[in-house]
């Protein structure tokens, strides 16, 4: 059998490791669009302000793909897949025959579309490419339009003012990070960021960019006087990788659709990753959920499913978490109220934690704060995912999870006799 | 490979164990930096002390965005890279057991690394409620005591006439 895999990101590699353990023989194609071995897009804001190393962001090197059998096409774009003669052909012009089929191509940056957008100056910061080109801008220590409000553009900004440049932050919206926090969890991000002194601009959009003598741009922000900046960042969101499959008869709505098990409409081929939309731990409809742990959930069920053992995926859970303008941000699940879900909150010391709950059971949660209550939510994720109750006074939660530990002790983790004497020496039956 | 056993119903809530991770971690007694947590509810006369599972799918080494977390092959103990941890706290979020602790200072998380095969909150514990142990022996033990419950069943027959 020959599988052919679109992609070298995390739903890629969950998929070749998934199915080279089960699958020891059939061949296997990696076929990439960027250069070199896979590298962890969500780590390029932290090169930005020097947290990680530039040659860290590699998180496979050439032997991975050489243990596992791979034949790694870096550089090669998929522009055609044709499903009657089963084969992909790239933009170079090379045809790739497959049986089995995994698209795990990922989703783009996109831009608002307004004149100067396009061209020198302005990035996203979703490459290596892009990488490489703001590195030298962010040593200059000029001055940065940001454009979008969500974790990209705001780990950009913070970036950009860790590295000593002066930071404006153009949101569209009256709200910060509308998709992944809670309003009022967005209210306190947005003082923080406002303490830290970056020139916060809510409500506006962009309209043009025009390009200065010199390589500076000047900016025109709807309802505000124009202003002078060295380079732009935008990152107002990101599209799936959908557009070579016209024609091909797969089923895409905002995603390629996919089932329980990764598939699509068409026998054969299989999606995973941000470019796929696949059901959710709610079972409400299918959801591009693009984070990295979908991402390496879906490609291990493609991958296994791919190699002919069945299994199932219990749906995605939403989950994000990042660190900056010192404080801790982190959601699960469903973070908003709404009809038939309530919520529960609690202040601590760097700010709330809030747990919605459909009757007794949690939906999902929002913690600004402190590491430790990230790790609550950690706690509550399995109760979500299997819509078991807990408690709904937050103060008692911390103490409902440890003795729920207990079981875990009793079932996992072996709990002992008492003393040390009566642990069963070798050789004493 | 050996892991460590954990018996909440003889644990007395010493923090000896904490105190020792701290020390072996971070050369001090603050218990912030201690990887190991007894859950201490004296009213409830509730005391569980718990540590890193070293889960054998660890779900937090499968998200870490960095490729940071990977197994120990001598000791089996899932370990984090603090030269490529990028403090994202992913793994945090991941894990269902709050195993996993952030150091504020190194920006990076940190979790029980069993001491390279030699767990010093073992050595500390006064109890004997935490144990280093041999995997088979823990699950002999264990299967010993699953047999137990199933001759007490009524029903079941005794073997060899034994009473137990």
């Amino acid at each position: 059998m020959r599988l052919v895999v679109i992609g070298n990101s995390a739903a890629a590699l969950a998929a070749v490791e998934a199915f080279r353990q089960i699958d020891k023989d059939s061949s296997m194609t990696m076929i990439s669009k960027e250069r070199g071995p896979a590298y962890s897009r969500v780590l390029l804001p932290y090169v930005l302000r020097h947290k990680v190393k530039p040659e860290n962001i590699f998180i496979r090197d050439v032997s991975f793909y050489r243990s596992l059998n791979i034949d790694l096409h870096c550089e090669e774009e998929v522009v055609e897949v044709n499903v009657e003669k089963a084969f992909v052909g790239t933009r170079s012009g090379r045809r790739f025959p497959y049986d089995r089929l995994l698209v795990a191509t990922g989703s783009d940056p996109v831009r608002p579309l307004v004149e100067g957008m396009e061209g020198e100056g302005v990035f996203s910061l979703w490459t290596r490419d892009d990488l490489e080109g703001l590195l030298p801008l962010f040593e200059k220590k000029g001055s940065v339009l940001v454009v979008g409000s969500g974790f990209v553009s705001l780990q950009a900004a913070w970036s950009a003012l860790a590295s000593g440049l002066s930071v404006t932050l153009a949101v569209r919206s009256q709200r910060l990070m509308r998709r992944v926090i809670s309003e009022e969890a967005g209210c306190l991000l947005r003082d923080k960021i406002l303490q830290a002194g970056v020139d916060l601009r809510l409500g506006v959009s962009i309209e043009r960019i025009e390009r200065l003598e010199g390589g500076r741009l000047r900016v025109f922000l709807k309802g505000t006087d124009p202003f002078e900046v060295d380079f732009v960042i935008v990152a107002i969101g990101v599209c799936p990788n959908t557009a070579f499959l016209e024609g091909t008869g797969i089923q895409i709505d905002e995603g390629i659709l996919v089932d329980h098990r990764m598939k699509t409409s068409v026998e054969g081929i299989y999606a995973a990753g941000d470019v796929a939309q696949g059901p959710t731990a709610f079972g409400e409809e299918r959801a591009v959920h693009a984070i990295w742990p979908t991402a390496e959930e879906q490609g291990r069920v493609a991958g296994t499913n791919l190699a002919g053992v069945e299994l199932a995926y219990s749906g995605s859970l939403n989950m994000n978490v990042t660190q900056m303008f010192s404080v801790t941000v982190a959601s699960m699940g469903i973070f908003e109220e709404r009809e038939g879900i309530e919520s529960h909150s609690l202040s601590t010391e760097a700010g709330f934690i809030r747990v919605l709950y459909r009757g007794d059971v949690p939906v999902g949660g929002v913690v600004v704060g402190s590491s430790e209550d990230v790790a609550l939510l950690g706690h509550l994720r399995p109760f979500i995912r299997k819509h078991r109750p807990c408690p709904q006074d937050l103060s008692e939660l911390r103490k409902f999870f440890a003795m729920d530990l207990v079981g875990t002790i009793r079932r996992e983790h072996l709990a002992l006799p008492r003393g040390r004497l009566s642990i069963p020496k070798e050789g004493s039956r | 490979m050996k892991i460590i056993t954990i018996n909440p119903d003889i644990c007395v809530g010493c923090g000896n164990c904490e105190y020792a991770c701290a020390n072996e971690q971070k050369g001090n007694f603050d218990i912030k930096n201690s990887w190991i947590r007894v859950n201490f509810y004296p009213a409830d006369r509730v005391c569980i002390p718990w540590n890193c599972a070293q889960c054998e799918d660890a779900w937090c080494m499968r998200v870490c965005p960095a490729g940071a977390i990977s197994r120990d092959p001598k000791t089996g103990a899932v370990l984090i890279d603090e030269g490529l941890c990028a403090g994202c706290k992913m793994c945090m979020l991941a894990c269902p057991y709050g195993s996993i602790h952030f150091d504020l200072e190194a920006a990076v998380s940190r979790k029980c690394d069993l001491c390279g095969g030699d767990p010093q909150c073992v050595r500390a514990c006064l109890s004997g409620a935490l144990q280093f142990v041999e995997v088979d022996r823990a699950y002999e033990f264990r299967r010993r005591q699953f047999d137990n419950v199933l001759r007490a069943m009524p029903g079941i027959a005794k073997q060899d006439g034994e009473e137990r």
